[in-house]
């Protein structure tokens, strides 16, 4: 649930709250491809989709085009999306949650029909999805995290308090034959959105990467320039793979500020700025899709290496992207703080509540009620 | 209760915008989804949000346990977390929702002394001022915000601040301007302005542009309760006392809240069937002393309405009548003070004609 509350408009509708976003290639099956898109964080057992929302997976062919310092990547214009939707509850499933029947548009303008919560979900031919909802895979120690911000000191304690601790999410997954479905590649750039469905659908929210709006730009204490401003529903807004440059400078020195707060946690300086005055990761996280490369095999904590491999100029040797149960938080602050050149730093949570499987739909079934509480 | 349904509003009601919404099932599902989820555990910005849940259920669903559970909820956050201006803020909220004005000011006094300039708390103060009848200086809030707000927020409150003041044309624009500005999909939103716009009609007796909103807001959430009460109410006055009876008889036994009961016994009563008023009346009334046991600020007003009506104990309805005029002074608390001191005399008329036959 990394980007969980991610902007003051996302929350008056929480199915429309994108909480995050998974790319891997399919354990179970190494010619497919796997997109996950998780909304409603902390959702109760009543919790379903909105029939006025469209859940969007945007995927274009990327190349690297650039290795080391300018690192930066070159999606295609070239477009494949998977648009879901879902009608009015009717009638209950066999757990008792309300039954929804939802469908997906395909890239090649199939509709995939499937009903919600079943764990087969609905297959087409080299595409299947299931949607419902899940144990949410994310795990976090959110107070640290905010106390960290707050005291400027890592905060984080050697056996920490997963906030997100047998809670759920509404989880859609996406299975695929990526050399059927789509063109190009092997590396793929991917990004969910949330949308108002209507005759011209208005983005509600996107996320690529984790914790970019959160973690990465929501403080803003450390920005000197806009201090005041709240720029989440603004970058929600834009589109990932063209930013305007109207309010380019604005993130950029958001993200400038709380990365170089950040890396000042440890008293030492591991991402000196660069002749731009740019903090080393800004621009590559600024292109906020995950990228996947589709022909690696999959494993399991890879995101971030292609990146990593781009800065230190040499070639990517995972798939990258982002598998359900990294600890991403651990890698998160560790790349921040130190860049891998110090001890790795641990937030003292190391598990989600229940693992993941590696076989369809992948995500762990829902807790059940009040397992968080206790 | 500080529902939406006093910061009145405007004429016509348009037909349904453009704009996708979620159905309305969904979204009372998915609030209750919100708030369960949220239960239990989290941070203080989650339980602030969670008292928020539940006062907007309560809002809409008529459930005065949902407030009281926020201010139960509110109370430990402020215990809990003492140096966060967003708890009082929260207080601020639940207090507002019970009428304790001076008290959600302090709130606010509060939380502007830990995060000066405060959008959010501003708009709140504004909301509480107008609800105390201090129309300029809630103006004078709304306007120090009116840039750092959303455009749909700050239209959605300066209609009703205007609707309070009878300017209904320039509420009218505003709420016009409201709809076309909301970039939702959450149909809490439009349908709480249509109950607002709804509830000005009715005040000013334009009973048909009042159902007009009202199906408006039930439409977009047909479990809004306080819409299906009014729109009974408004249904009763147009001479539709059947439907309304069916409107109201679910609510009055499900809800709570005894606004619904009493209606439903003063519609019986008005067409004979007294027997059944009866019983429903005195569900009221019952309710109505326990509530004002509970929380006077907030019930004086619907308690005084019930006791000079349908309740049938006119010093009992003054006293809550001169009560409320304490808490708020308001056009509409002077208006219910008046209605009470006028039946008084009526009472003592009539009792002078008595004695002197």
């Amino acid at each position: 649930m990394s980007d969980h509350f991610s902007g003051p408009r996302a929350l008056s509708e929480p199915a429309a709250d994108i909480t995050d976003v998974y790319a891997f290639p399919a354990p179970d099956s190494p010619d497919h491809l796997v997109l996950v898109l998780d909304v409603f964080g902390k959702s109760g057992p009543s919790a379903v989709f909105s029939d006025a929302v469209i859940y969007r997976f945007r995927i274009r062919p990327v190349e690297i085009a650039a290795m080391g310092p300018d690192a930066a990547f070159a999606p295609s214009q070239n477009e494949f999306t998977f648009d879901c939707t879902f009608d009015v509850p009717s009638g209950r499933t066999d757990s008792g949650r309300p039954l929804q029947q939802g469908r997906c548009l395909t890239p090649n303008k199939r509709t995939i029909s499937f009903r919600t919560d079943d764990e087969n979900g609905g297959a087409d031919g080299s595409v299947q999805v299931f949607a419902g909802q899940r144990s949410d895979p994310f795990f976090l120690d959110v107070r640290m995290i905010e106390k960290t911000a707050a005291t400027r000191k890592l905060a984080f304690k050697p056996k920490g308090s997963d906030t997100l601790y047998g809670t759920n999410i509404l989880a859609i997954v996406l299975k695929f034959e990526w050399r059927k479905v789509l063109e190009g590649g092997p590396l793929f750039a991917v990004v969910c959105e949330t949308l108002a469905a209507g005759k011209r659908p208005v983005r509600i929210e996107r996320v690529g990467r984790p914790e970019i709006k959160n973690v990465t730009l929501s403080w803003k204490q450390f920005d000197q320039i806009n201090r005041d401003l709240e720029i989440r529903d603004l970058y929600n807004s834009e589109d990932a793979f063209d930013l305007k440059p109207d309010y380019f400078d604005v993130y950029r020195a958001r993200m400038n500020a709380n990365l170089a707060f950040h890396d000042g946690l440890d008293g030492k300086i591991d991402w000196p700025f660069d002749q731009h005055g740019d903090h080393p990761l800004t621009k590559l996280l600024l292109a906020d899709f995950l990228v996947v490369d589709a022909s690696k095999p999959f494993a399991e904590a890879t995101y971030f290496e292609i990146e990593r491999s781009m800065l230190e100029r040499r070639t990517h040797v995972t798939p990258g992207g982002r598998w359900l149960n990294q600890d991403f938080m651990d890698f998160l602050y560790t790349l921040y703080v130190n860049g891998g050149n110090g001890p790795p730093i641990n937030d003292g949570v190391d598990a989600p509540i229940a693992w993941s499987s590696k076989a369809f739909p992948y995500l762990a079934p829902p807790n059940p009620a009040k397992a968080s509480a206790a | 209760m500080i529902a939406l349904s006093e910061i009145s509003i405007p004429a016509v009601c348009p037909a349904l915008g453009p704009p996708a919404l979620t159905d309305g099932a969904i979204a009372v599902l998915n609030l209750g989804a919100q708030i369960d989820g949220l239960e239990g555990h989290g941070t203080s910005a989650e339980a602030a949000t969670l008292i928020d849940l539940l006062i907007l259920r309560g809002l809409t669903l008529g459930r005065i346990s949902d407030y009281e559970r926020a201010a139960q909820l509110a109370d430990r956050l402020v215990h809990d977390a003492a140096a966060d201006a967003a708890a009082y803020m929260a207080r601020a909220r639940t207090r507002a929702v019970f009428h304790r004005f001076s008290e959600a000011l302090d709130d606010l006094d509060h939380a502007d002394r830990i995060s000066p300039q405060d959008t959010p708390a501003k708009q709140e103060r504004a909301a509480i001022l107008q609800a105390l009848g201090r129309y300029d200086e809630a103006m004078a809030t709304y306007e120090d915000v009116a840039d750092r707000g959303g455009q749909f927020e700050q239209a959605g409150a300066l209609a009703g601040l205007w609707a309070d003041r009878g300017e209904t044309d320039t509420a009218q624009r505003l709420y016009l301007e409201g709809l076309r500005t909301y970039r939702g999909v959450s149909p809490f939103p439009l349908a709480l302005l249509d109950f607002q716009l709804g509830t000005m009609w009715m005040r000013h007796d334009r009973l048909d542009q009042a159902r007009t909103c009202f199906d408006a807001a039930i439409r977009r959430v047909p479990a809004y309760a306080a819409a299906q009460g009014h729109l009974a109410e408004v249904e009763a006055d147009l001479g539709e006392p059947e439907a309304a009876i069916a409107r109201l008889y679910p609510l009055a036994a499900s809800s709570d809240d005894p606004d619904y009961a009493a209606q439903l016994a003063r519609i019986l009563g008005e067409m004979g069937r007294n027997n059944e008023a009866s019983g429903w009346c005195l569900l009221a009334a019952n309710r109505y002393d326990e509530l004002t046991a509970a929380h006077p600020e907030a019930f004086a007003d619907h308690a005084a309405e019930f006791w000079l009506g349908v309740g049938n104990d006119t010093p009992k309805g003054l006293r809550f009548a001169e009560f409320n005029l304490r808490v708020r002074k308001t056009p509409r608390a002077y208006d219910l003070l008046a209605r009470a001191l006028d039946a008084k005399t009526a009472e003592a008329t009539a009792a002078r004609c008595f004695g002197g036959q």
